[in-house]
């Protein structure tokens, strides 16, 4: 009876999926320009927008998003003093040049037509520098993401950077309403938020956070909450998206078409993207995961935006985790196949230290609140997976002004300084 | 029907791998984790009250400390001791390393076998011991071991030690045992008799020796040309070299660079882009050239992408120098302003200028088009921001006078 209902399940959302391809004409008329996000900082204004895929076939004349390439368009005005150049790495670490995109489509192509895509891809690219009172546009084509995309623009002068980061929605993809409100605007009553500039206040209230993330009905305690990420879409995101994190949801096709796949088979549907935990009552905020690559995807952790604020930078809490089953494993697809690395210490040290070189972390320590769990009597997260840990939790303040690795302060709490360390080096000892 | 067909897929691996299991689940920690020989080979340096000390495990050490196999095309174990006589803590950025390097207990589970629990809890804890552990508390020496890409031949190290407002970097030639005698890695930083090198100390003097360097690479012969020398890099070796392995460079070196010649010889270091996110498929060839700056070596430098790139098929076995080589040029000076290690920036001439209505052909048989600049970039040990970068007033290409017009047809700029 249970599969019959699946079965059906499955054929109601094939139709209503296949329904929507249909009634969905490409787009005639490219207006990617008309709602792109514009900034303007020291005589430097820039606007971007991330095409579609239906929109990049029309652009490019070919399916970029079936190789995994999102085109994103920027236009750089340039009223300052001097030309500016802009990093397409700062945008996707692994980003395509053009010229790579173009092969994608040619072989075994006669050279004439493999000529004519190089051509059109190469004119289509943003070209370097920005003179200064020009105005430049083109496309950097970076790896593809779902629903929403943060769009973040380095540029680079004779002495002289500027940052820009935007949040953008990719058409065609089921609008993230949740992920436009924790951006777009306060989501705690103004009487919740407590702004703090005192770091013995702040610290005190990070070690009285939640140990760890829960079940929805908040009975189960889960993976330890062991990461506190100050800042937002000026100076966190960035430093994110430059090391190779992209935001992951639940991707709507992707996962429909999993829900069908695994209701037809009738085998469980056990690896969702990304699980939901709970914390302050909701699930997640903000998913994210490092690189792309199915091989690679080794690292995710997850945020809540808190009602805290430190020196008005938005706190966000969360948890992060390193998958260790995929990259180098010999065992047989029959066994299992993920596998979370029990030492959560290790993945947060690896991304403290990651973001070292992301030029947008200023500060970093660590408070208690996660309480320690030894090797010898590890807890287990929600999914029975051990871990053990030195029950901190690590805190990383970003700030826009950029921090060369010579210039990372330290908070001046004892936790750092001393106790941490203390219990730090007494553990990992 | 999919219980029973579970149920005998389950069946069959039991069968299979009781055998295994069986020698595994009596495995024990080895008895001798001595890093003694390590100690007695490793490579030192000290700075700033900081001593570090490192070598490259033989597959016999792996074999003798870990009690485990690991999958050495894919891991190289590297030992690291550092010793903290300032008065803060020092931690080691191991992304500075190797971006992708791997936890121990990534290795310890790529070693796990089925239906042995216990077997599997001590080989996790047994690697988990070695590892190298952060902080290192002053008045404290800590040793350790890194697992990351192998590199063959001698492995560049780069050792990034973080502290409150301060960075303590090191970069480290180690020697790779194994590689010993094998002609394929063969390693010797070239040297130039002292009477041989040009020393310049004004950028004007530098400037005009490197517009007077070879434009292209040749074939062995010498007698037909090869990939034109698009770059400069200026700097010690290690802070190139540091730049380079942030940014996820390893040295690979392969016949296809061998048969590049420039002063009568193949490349002295190839660096290649690898990541396991798939980066941009780009190669660094570098010459070190007979001029010094300000004490700094020169290196001429050949920088490229195959024709596919990331798209290639895989069991593609030509490499063929992509022909947009400015484009490549042009990313790898983005790459580097990402690196922390990229101090000024410049352009020169000396490549030729190559047309893409009559594209030179290289004996390789590529052909490519060029605006003929090189870039030109100088290396410091001092961490760089993206905001410090100083951009050279020499040809007038950064100030976007001279523009990346392809075709005549600019179309791109408004």
């Amino acid at each position: 009876m249970n599969r019959m209902v699946k079965l059906v399940l499955a054929a109601t959302v094939v139709a209503a999926a296949l329904a929507g391809c249909t009634s969905t004409p490409l787009p005639t008329n490219i207006d990617y320009k008309s709602r792109a996000v514009t900034r303007t900082e020291g005589g430097v204004r820039i606007s971007a927008a991330v095409l579609s895929a239906e929109e990049s076939v029309t652009v490019y004349g070919v399916p970029l998003a079936k190789k995994s390439i999102q085109p994103v368009w920027i236009e750089v005005e340039n009223r300052d003093d001097r030309a500016y150049f802009l990093l397409s790495p700062g945008l996707d670490p692994n980003f395509f040049p053009a010229s790579e995109a173009a092969e994608a489509f040619t072989p075994g192509d006669p050279p004439d037509r493999t000529l004519e895509l190089d051509r059109r891809f190469w004119h289509l690219a943003f070209h370097n520098p920005v003179p200064p009172g020009a105005t430049t546009s083109g496309f950097v084509l970076t790896n593809l993401d779902e629903g929403f995309k943060f769009v973040h623009l380095d540029l680079v002068a004779n002495g002289r950077a500027r940052t820009f980061s935007i949040l953008t929605t990719v058409p065609g993809f089921r609008a993230d309403y949740r992920m436009t409100q924790v951006f777009g605007r306060e989501i705690y009553p103004a009487e919740k938020i407590v702004n703090y500039t005192d770091d013995a206040a702040f610290r005190a209230a990070l070690v009285a956070l939640p140990c760890c993330v829960t079940n929805e009905a908040g009975s189960k305690n889960g993976d330890p909450l062991n990461l506190v990420v100050v800042g937002g879409l000026d100076d966190a995101f960035p430093a994110f998206a430059r090391r190779g994190w992209h935001a992951t949801e639940e991707k709507w096709t992707g996962s429909i078409m999993k829900v069908v796949t695994s209701a037809l088979s009738g085998e469980r549907y056990t690896n969702a993207p990304v699980s939901d935990l709970y914390l302050f009552g909701r699930v997640q905020d903000l998913a994210l995961q490092r690189a792309r690559d199915n091989i690679h995807q080794r690292n995710h952790l997850r945020l809540w935006l808190s009602p805290m604020r430190y020196h008005g930078k938005q706190v966000w809490v969360g948890q992060i985790s390193r998958d260790i089953g995929s990259r180098l494993t010999m065992h047989s697809p029959t066994f299992t196949t993920h596998k979370i690395d029990p030492d959560v210490d290790e993945a947060r040290g690896a991304l403290m230290q990651d973001m070292a070189y992301s030029v947008n972390l200023a500060k970093l320590g660590f408070v208690q609140g996660v309480g320690a769990a030894p090797r010898s009597a590890p807890r287990g997260n929600l999914t029975t997976d051990p871990y053990h840990t030195d029950g901190l939790r690590g805190v990383l303040v970003f700030d826009r002004r950029h921090t060369s690795l010579a210039r990372i302060t330290f908070f001046p709490w004892q936790g750092t300084d001393d106790e941490a360390e203390q219990v730090t080096g007494r553990i990992k000892q | 029907m999919h219980a029973m067909r579970r149920l005998l897929s389950t069946v069959a691996c039991v069968a299979s791998l009781s055998l295994a299991a069986a020698g595994c689940a009596a495995w024990q920690a080895p008895a001798d984790v001595s890093d003694a020989g390590l100690r007695d080979r490793a490579v030192k340096a000290t700075k700033r009250d900081v001593r570090v000390s490192a070598a490259v495990l033989s597959a016999d050490d792996s074999r003798r400390m870990l009690g485990v196999e690991v999958d050495r095309k894919r891991v190289q174990p590297v030992w690291i001791e550092v010793q903290n006589q300032t008065a803060d803590p020092l931690w080691l950025l191991r992304p500075g390393t190797d971006p992708d390097y791997f936890s121990p207990l990534e290795i310890a589970w790529s070693v796990h076998m089925p239906l042995a629990e216990d077997a599997n809890a001590r080989i996790d804890e047994h690697l988990n011991k070695l590892g190298f552990k952060n902080p290192v508390l002053p008045d404290v020496t800590h040793a350790g071991l890194l697992f990351i890409n192998p590199e063959h031949g001698v492995r560049l190290l780069n050792i990034d030690l973080l502290q409150r407002k301060a960075l303590i970097p090191f970069s480290l030639f180690l020697s790779v045992p194994d590689d010993a005698g094998d002609e394929r890695f063969a390693f010797s930083a070239y040297r130039y008799p002292d009477s041989a090198i040009k020393d310049r100390n004004t950028l004007a003097a530098l400037r005009s020796e490197l517009e007077r360097l070879p434009c292209c690479a040749t074939d062995p012969r010498g007698t037909a040309y090869g990939a034109p020398l698009n770059i400069i890099f200026v700097g010690e070796s290690s802070d190139i070299g540091a730049a380079l392995a942030r940014r996820s460079y390893r040295r690979d070196m392969r016949p296809v660079d061998a048969v590049e010649q420039v002063f009568g010889r193949r490349p002295d270091i190839v660096g290649r882009k690898q990541s396991q996110a798939g980066a941009p498929a780009t190669w660094v060839r570098a010459w070190l050239a007979p001029i010094r700056f300000e004490g700094r070596s020169v290196y001429l430098v050949q920088v490229g992408r195959p024709v596919g790139g990331r798209f290639a098929p895989p069991d593609a076995t030509s490499v063929v120098l992509h022909e947009d080589v400015d484009e490549a040029r042009n990313l790898l000076i983005q790459d580097m302003m990402y690196s922390g290690g990229l101090d000024k920036l410049g352009f020169v001439t000396g490549a030729g200028p190559a047309s893409p209505t009559q594209p030179p052909t290289a004996f390789s048989g590529a052909r490519y088009q060029s605006d003929g600049l090189r870039a030109v970039m100088f290396f410091a040990t001092r961490p760089i921001g993206l905001s410090e970068v100083e951009f050279l007033d020499w040809e007038p290409y950064l100030d976007g006078r001279r523009s990346a017009a392809r075709d005549g047809n600019d179309d791109a700029r408004k």
